[in-house]
């Protein structure tokens, strides 16, 4: 009896040791390297998606699709539903511009009109054209662990690097430990408040990759409101044609 | 001297038609004088309103900050040192001196944002040059230091505000970093500017620039001359800012105001043609008072040239005729013009306020119009009108001087 114990406990120790010896790895990483590894996953270097946009204010809802060619540095949207059919935006490197079909007029959307919503929604043309890596803008750390729907998430801090450009000055991330996904962000000004908070609805393994596929975006100084964001189709790495990100095929 | 008293007797001839065109004339001018005054009031209240509740008579702001001065930059500011306020202050001339720090934000009431212009200042200064606050309706003005904002009755009814609310200022610092200012509403005012009613936010100058991270920065300063010294002061500080080595420079209300300027210039423009049109019509009646004496006198004309008068006493005969018509209608257009603009100048066009209605929606900064004196509009139009019926008048008059007299004796 006193044998099968002491097997029993030799057994306890070894499977301790051998699992911290697994576990060790994810324990130590740091907070920039969950970071990276999440951006491994929701960075997106090449796509070609069809997405909607539900804009919900005030008890009125408001779809709208789009479709979305991008690369590393540029985009384009081209709204698809009947209202906005032929409105199109061009990302290039850090210049917005916008087209309106009805106005057959190019317009440049910069300084404060960056500001505003995208088409009416929560997300500011500002935080479409962000695509530098976070790990570049932020300081992070890991400030605890939570829970969220069941994933275990690493919560994680990031405060803007000084001297560095950010429209957020602090960003809280909740990032899933398994999935490395973010699964909720929290956006403060530089004041403390509160003034965005995204959560994810679902994420789907495409290609090897998790990839946030319903979110909802909340705009913490308005009331009601808020805009979901859900990708329809997405291929990786397609084929963009030469000049797809230009002036000229924006009208 | 019997060719000038013909002419002065045919005045008396056809009393009824000479009446009415020298009513006509008289008309005329008084449309022309009145209009003129309007426009001078709206133009004159417009910039007054620029002056008073905008720009002040001058400001100092760094060559750089002026260039892109529409897009509020936070680049490029003021850094407040004492000694050059007090510099300013002490020139000749300079009533007052407010540091303003501008700059772009989204006002955001819970429910709904809007996008506004934020005016950071110290009221005290900011009373000793611009008029804003005699116009607070309810509530009143904050104290430095104070988390508190006043806005226009405009912009609290659209985001449906009223005195003791909370908003919060969406801003982007200088770092292009999101912050709020959160703020009390102290005070609703209700200027004649509609700019400042409309999308315009006070708050303290401190608090601004916390807000903002720019230290002591401020965008300009706006001062407050004598009017019409402005120039001459603005020069003044120029040489004093170039002799001090500081990057600064002063520019007059006009050349804050120029698009301002060049619209009321071209709406003049504009307008000119049409009192242009409405002198014409004056005109008008003059040559056609001529042609039809000299019609009506043709047989009259034929028997004078046959007793020996010549052509160009017939002529003079008309002249004086046409001319007498000018003058009595000029002058009669000058004294109801004279009336009218009188009236407009002392009582105003019309009070909209008390008609419950508000102009500024219709881009008027103004809820009455007073009229002012173009004393040169009243010479130019006298001279005008004995000008055009003296000219107007020699083409039909020659024309009948010059038929033969057996010809004109029988109408033929």
């Amino acid at each position: 009896m006193r044998k099968v114990k002491g097997f029993l406990l030799i057994g306890i120790i070894m499977s301790i040791l051998f699992s911290s010896i697994i576990i060790a790895p994810a324990l130590e990483m740091t907070a920039e390297e969950i970071i990276n590894k999440r951006d491994d996953n929701e960075y997106i270097i090449s796509i070609k998606a069809e997405a909607e946009m539900i804009i919900v204010s005030g008890g009125r809802k408001i779809t709208k699709t789009m479709l979305i060619l991008s690369d590393k540095r540029n985009a384009l949207i081209e709204f698809t539903n009947p209202q906005d059919r032929g409105t199109k935006f061009l990302k290039r490197e850090n210049d917005l511009w916008m087209f309106f079909p009805d106005a057959e007029e190019i317009i440049k959307i910069s300084g404060h009109m960056l500001n505003q919503g995208m088409m009416g929604s929560d997300f500011s043309y500002q935080d479409i054209m962000e695509s530098d890596k976070l790990t570049d803008l932020y300081d992070f750390k890991i400030i605890g662990e939570e829970e969220i729907d069941g994933h275990p998430c690493y919560v994680l801090e990031g405060v803007a690097r000084e001297g560095v450009k950010v429209s957020y000055y602090r960003r809280v991330s909740w990032v899933d430990k398994e999935r490395f996904i973010g699964l909720q962000e929290e956006l403060y000004a530089q004041s403390g408040k509160l003034l965005k908070e995204t959560k994810l609805n679902e994420a789907q393994e495409i290609e090897g990759r998790w990839i946030p596929v319903d979110s909802v975006m909340e705009n913490k100084l308005r009331k009601d409101t808020y805009t979901g964001f859900k990708i329809v189709q997405i291929d990786f790495n397609p084929e963009i044609p030469e000049g797809t990100f230009t002036l000229q095929n924006l009208r | 001297m019997f060719s000038f008293k013909l002419g002065l007797k045919n005045l008396t001839r056809q009393k009824r038609r000479n009446v009415i065109t020298i009513l006509v004339i008289a008309f005329a001018f008084f449309g022309y004088l009145f209009m003129d005054s309007v426009m001078g009031g709206i133009e004159e209240m417009s910039f007054s309103n620029i002056k008073n509740y905008d720009t002040g008579n001058i400001q100092v702001v760094h060559p750089e900050y002026w260039k892109d001065r529409e897009k509020l930059p936070l680049e490029n500011l003021i850094y407040i040192n004492q000694d050059i306020v007090d510099s300013i202050k002490n020139l000749d001339g300079v009533l007052g001196v407010s540091p303003e720090l501008r700059f772009k934000a989204n006002l955001n009431n819970g429910i709904d944002e809007v996008s506004v212009l934020g005016l950071g200042i110290s009221s005290e200064q900011y009373n000793e040059v611009f008029a804003t606050q005699n116009y607070i309706i309810e509530g009143s003005m904050f104290s430095t230091g104070e988390s508190k904002a006043v806005i226009g009755v405009k912009l609290a009814e659209l985001m449906d505000l009223k005195v003791n609310d909370y908003i919060t200022l969406l801003v982007r610092t200088k770092e292009d970093t999101f912050n709020t200012i959160d703020v009390e509403i102290s005070g609703l005012l209700n200027a004649p500017n509609p700019m400042i009613n409309n999308g315009v936010v006070f708050v303290p100058l401190d608090i601004a620039q916390q807000g903002l991270n720019v230290g002591d920065g401020v965008s300009l300063l706006a001062l407050k001359t004598a009017s019409g010294d402005e120039d001459k002061i603005a020069k003044v500080l120029m040489d004093s800012f170039k002799n001090k080595d500081l990057d600064l420079k002063a520019y007059s209300w006009r050349e804050s105001a120029e698009s301002v300027i060049a619209f009321s210039t071209a709406k003049k423009g504009g307008a000119g043609t049409i009192l242009s049109v409405v002198l014409l019509i004056g005109m008008i009646g003059i040559v056609n008072n001529v042609i039809l004496s000299a019609l009506e006198r043709t047989a009259e004309i034929g028997m004078m040239k046959a007793l020996g008068m010549r052509e160009w006493e017939i002529v003079f005969v008309f002249m004086v005729e046409a001319t007498g018509i000018g003058i009595l209608g000029g002058l009669a257009g000058c004294l109801i013009g004279f009336t009218g603009v009188g009236l407009m100048a002392k009582y105003g066009f019309v009070d909209y306020s008390a008609m419950g209605v508000d102009i500024s929606e219709f881009g008027l900064p103004i809820d009455k119009i007073y009229g002012t004196w173009n004393y040169p509009a009243f010479s130019f139009l006298f001279i005008l009108s004995i000008m055009v019926a003296l000219l107007s008048s020699i083409l039909p008059a020659y024309w009948a001087a010059h038929k033969d007299p057996v010809k004109a004796i029988y109408h033929r």
